[in-house]
């Protein structure tokens, strides 16, 4: 087999890691947003609940997490597809760091934007849905990036639950034919061909809200 | 909306405004009317029994050492700070921490900060039309009417589709002024508004206040601004460590306080 051959052998299993990582996106951007509000609104018993369950998300060995869902579950009768797995864990992994950007780009705006809202008699949705989000989501936008790029390098480890990804792929090949060196640096470079655009969006996407502070400071 | 136009001919308007603060003759309930009112923050005693009546047209400017309590007496006034006893009235309402409550009181309740607290990710129009629409359920078109009104009334010209980091910091505020009275207040207050801005910009701030209280608005300002104090306002409240000192008419104020702590604020301020 030459490189080439490699490589496309390789990207035979880009359609499942896409698919793991859009559907990890499905569980990993609404945690993100729903937890990462609510541990900023919420205080008491329900804070330490909600903290609780972000830690839980964030905290854990992804791995472990994907044997544990996959393999344990089943034996309380709980069978869930490799693919939902995957994606549940790797997303709601990615969520928990994610609500914490939302928390703290939440956190860090000015108090005077709340204020000056609810002066206007805005109700407290209306605050955080129209002053307080759209603020805090763009200062966080890179962080997000980066998180989303960590995502689809996560889904590596799906592999592992039986998931013909572009890593599976790759052990499949190795397992056929003796050229280490040729399919793991085909594999890196299959992973940078995905992530690299995401990282130029990134950039750009830094660079955009860097553009505004600087006409900020023009002025 | 339209009251606005026709004050805005009076030609030499202190004079006018004591006739027809006058005319309306004595004043039916208080637009703001603190009673023993007291607020801790923590252990520490922040307002201590303050009584403070502003009459509908009233202009009250509150002023006093830093760290006296203003910022935290004016903002009780709309419930933006919690307060531990007495009450606050507003339009003979009570105010309660009740949130549904408060919202419909902080309709009619304009604020202006120090830092103007505009919203960057807006445009200005954008900033007045906001609560218009979702507040008051207007119309894009019949907001962005009002919003021109009120930013023309404010000087702000042809800037409307600016965002707030394009224009200077007189015009921020100015800006902010705007979006308060969009929504149509019964009485205005004033936390420090040219504390933060470039000498140069304070008049144009001040200018803007003046009309306002040429037009018969009901304001409540903290401000060190002794000039507009003088000009402007009709009663003046001094503020030292959570208690009002005095409250005295601009005239008496300036020239005879009676506390022997007014004197040596004054001293400071105006030396
Ligand atoms: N959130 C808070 N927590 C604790 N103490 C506070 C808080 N806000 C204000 N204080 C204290 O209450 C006192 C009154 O503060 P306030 O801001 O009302 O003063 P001020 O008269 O507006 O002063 P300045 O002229 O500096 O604005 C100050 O001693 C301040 O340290
Ligand atoms: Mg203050």
């Amino acid at each position: 087999m030459t490189t080439v051959e490699i490589f496309v052998g390789i990207f035979d299993g880009f359609r499942i890691t896409a698919t793991v990582t859009a559907l990890g996106l499905l569980f990993a951007v609404p945690f993100a947003l729903i937890f990462g509000v609510a541990q900023y609104l919420t205080k008491g018993a329900a804070h330490l609940a909600v903290t609780a369950v972000i830690e839980f998300w964030r905290s854990s060995a992804v791995i472990i997490l994907l044997f544990v869902f996959y393999y344990v579950l089943p034996v309380i009768g709980i069978q869930l597809p490799a693919i939902t797995v995957a994606a549940m864990v790797l997303g709601l992994n990615a969520g928990g760091y994610g609500s914490q950007a939302v928390r703290a780009g939440l956190q860090s705006l000015d108090r005077g934007q709340f204020e000056a809202a609810a002066a206007l008699g805005l109700p407290r949705g209306h605050i955080l849905a129209l002053i307080e989000l759209p603020q805090a989501l763009t200062r966080m936008a890179p962080t997000f990036i980066n998180q989303f790029i960590q995502l689809i390098k996560g889904t590596a480890l799906v592999s592992l639950v039986t998931l013909t990804d572009m890593t599976f792929r790759a052990k499949e090949i190795a397992e056929l034919e003796y050229n280490p060196v040729g399919v793991y640096t085909s594999l890196l470079l299959a992973y940078f061909v995905v992530c690299y655009p995401v990282t130029v969006f990134g950039r750009w996407v830094e660079q955009r809200s860097g553009g505004r502070k600087g006409l900020t400071n023009e002025f | 909306m339209s009251d606005g136009q026709s004050m805005r001919q009076a030609a030499s308007w202190p004079a006018e405004i004591g006739q027809q603060h006058g005319a309306r003759g004595p004043d039916q309930t208080a637009a703001v009317e603190a009673a023993a009112l007291n607020k801790w923050f923590g252990s520490f005693h922040a307002l201590k029994d303050i009584n403070l009546a502003v009459p509908q047209g009233g202009r009250i400017v509150i002023c006093g050492p830093s760290g006296s309590g203003k910022s935290t007496l004016i903002r009780c006034v709309n419930g933006l700070e919690p307060f531990q006893s007495g009450t606050v009235r507003i339009g003979g309402v009570d105010l309660t921490r009740d949130q549904k409550q408060l919202q419909k009181i902080r309709r009619s309740v304009g604020m202006v900060f120090q830092q103007f607290n505009l919203f960057p990710h807006l445009t200005v129009m954008a900033n007045c039309t906001l609560a218009l629409r979702r507040v008051l359920g207007k119309s894009r078109t019949e907001a962005a009417d009002i919003a021109a009104h009120y930013l023309e009334r404010v000087r702000i010209p042809e800037q409307a589709h600016k965002y707030p980091a394009q224009l200077s910091g007189g015009q921020q505020q100015r800006v902010a002024i705007a979006r308060a009275l969009c929504m149509n207040p019964k009485i205005m207050l004033f936390d420090e508004p040219t504390s933060s801005l470039d000498p140069e910009m304070v008049k144009e701030v001040l200018d803007v206040m003046i009309d306002l209280a040429a037009d018969g608005m009901t304001m409540l300002c903290v401000t060190h601004e002794m000039g507009f104090a003088r000009e402007a306002a009709d009663q003046v409240v001094f503020m030292d460590q959570g208690s009002i000192v005095e409250t005295a008419s601009p005239a008496t104020f300036f020239a005879a306080p009676s506390q022997e702590r007014t004197r040596l604020f004054l001293d400071k301020m105006l030396r």
